[in-house]
């Protein structure tokens, strides 16, 4: 389970988060979703501390890492159990993809190279790119990057995936491919806090909405809550917003056709 | 005046037994200045108290005065300050025993380390940020991070310009013969003093020297070609 109590962040003097408390029970699908600059992402990066919160705590399991006083060395244990997956993929460019899969594998989790290529091989075999096993990132497309993304993160079976709009840097049409990888492992009971624009891929995909803004969660609850009776009049127009625009672009492509 | 061009031939066999000491001259300070580089470096971008400054000076001063200072102040200055040492805490020990080489490796070393963290310093802030984050994120600790990550594609990128550093401490090496030392150019003043034939010597040694820069060239290609080869797909 994980637990994030009173998180609050603040950029020199301007607030980004202002108190986010979150729980997040094992295998549920999270998605947080918002306008820009409404704090998603600087939310996300709190939960493994790659951004120091100002203020509260962040719980995995049996570990609490305060904002304060978390040391290195407790932050390096959250870490160990969350994984990320980032909106830039983020590979390491100097390894295949293969390597890239199982650096954490070896480095982190300390096993060998033999059960670590073992385990990589399985996970790429998930996201559906063995036989690039052993090209390199710059030899791949968007969608096939982050689906390396995925594999690595998902590769060192930990507690939380953390994904920061995962597909927001792809070309439309390599949306898809990530988007029914992310679903399937959705399936499969891992836990995951999605950070999207993609709002019907949240509708379909998650267990549970959060919508933010101004650093503030302004609404909770189901998808089917969230998207047919939200409260919150922010929500609504939010939502009234997307929609417009979903419908301009269909209208727009319907005219084009 | 004739030149006389068999002697330069003669001249070039002569001078060419010198090679030991330039490539030593060369590589050793190249060696330690690329320790004391990535020291310098991690002080910098880390911003490390009480260091900081003093490395900024390090690398402003070094950089800012030509190699030839470097050996004259550490060879003039240091006996004296070994000197006084050695008074102070009542060594038998003397200056006059430190062979003249140590001062030469010793100046060019730190003059090697003020560029080589000018280079290495360029070639980490090359690489992006996000992977660092990315390795931290699934748990590396940050040395981790910069070893296994960001250091290796670092120096992959600063490569050409170590390289071009390379060819620039060869020819520095020249200066040592000013304190004495018989390395490449040494050696040819000698030989010339020796035959009264200066243009042959020199000529001879001018040679060698882009001889050599050439064969660096070279073996800086091929390297480049195979530490940059995720760049191109694993294709060398």
């Amino acid at each position: 389970m994980i637990q994030l109590r009173n998180i609050q962040k603040s950029f020199g003097n301007q607030p980004v988060l202002k108190g986010i408390d979150l729980t997040v029970k094992k295998g549920e699908v999270v998605s947080i979703l918002g306008p820009s600059g409404s704090g998603k992402t600087t939310l996300l990066r709190c939960i493994n501390f790659l951004e120091r919160p100002t203020e509260g705590e962040v719980m995995i399991d049996d570990i609490t890492v305060s904002s304060q006083k978390g040391s290195k060395k407790e932050i390096l244990t959250l870490r160990k159990k969350t994984a990320m997956v980032f909106q830039q993929y983020n590979l390491f460019r100097h390894k295949t993809v293969i390597e890239n899969v199982m650096e954490g594998l070896i480095v982190v989790q300390k096993n060998s190279k033999e059960t670590a290529r073992k385990l990589a091989m399985e996970v790429l075999e998930k996201v559906g790119l063995t036989e690039k096993a052993n090209a390199y990132p710059v030899q791949l497309s968007g969608g096939q990057q982050q689906r390396v993304g995925i594999a690595r993160a998902l590769a060192l079976n930990p507690e939380v995936i953390l994904l920061d709009e995962p597909t927001s840097a792809l070309d439309p049409e390599l949306v898809g491919e990530v988007l029914e990888v992310i679903k399937r492992i959705a399936e499969e009971g891992i836990t995951m806090i999605i950070v999207t624009h993609e709002v019907s891929f949240a509708k379909d995909v998650s267990d549970y909405i959060v919508f933010m803004d101004q650093g503030e969660i302004v609404e909770e609850g189901t998808p089917t809550v969230i998207f047919n009776n939200p409260k919150e009049e922010r929500t609504k127009r939010f939502f009234k917003r997307i929609n417009r625009e979903a419908g301009i672009l269909e209208s727009n492509l319907s005219s084009v056709i | 005046m004739q030149i006389d061009i068999p002697f330069i031939f003669m001249a070039l066999i002569e001078i060419f037994k010198a090679l030991p000491l330039t490539i030593i001259i060369t590589l050793v300070p190249l060696i330690i200045g690329f320790l004391i580089g990535i020291g310098i470096t991690i002080i910098r971008i880390r911003k490390v108290k009480g260091l900081y400054s003093l490395a900024n000076f390090y690398v402003s001063f070094l950089r800012g005065t030509p190699a030839l200072m470097h050996i004259m102040l550490i060879y003039l200055g240091f006996p004296l300050l070994i000197d006084k040492l050695a008074v102070t805490f009542r060594w038998t020990f003397q200056s006059t025993s430190i062979p003249i080489l140590l001062f030469v490796l010793m100046a060019l070393s730190l003059t090697a380390g003020a560029y080589m963290s000018e280079i290495i310093r360029a070639g980490i802030l090359a690489v992006d940020q996000g992977q660092l984050e990315a390795a931290e994120s699934i748990g590396m600790t940050n040395f981790q991070a910069m070893r296994r990550i960001v250091f290796p594609q670092a120096i992959a990128i600063s490569l050409p310009n170590l390289c071009n550093i390379f060819i620039g401490f060869l020819h520095t090496s020249s200066i040592a013969f000013i304190v004495s030392q018989k390395e490449l150019t040494g050696a040819t003043n000698i030989v010339a003093s020796n035959n009264l034939k200066f243009l042959e010597a020199y000529i001879a040694a001018a040679l060698i020297y882009w001889g050599l820069t050439i064969i660096s060239e070279k073996v800086t290609a091929l390297l480049e070609k195979r530490v940059t080869v995720y760049n191109r797909g694993g294709v060398i």
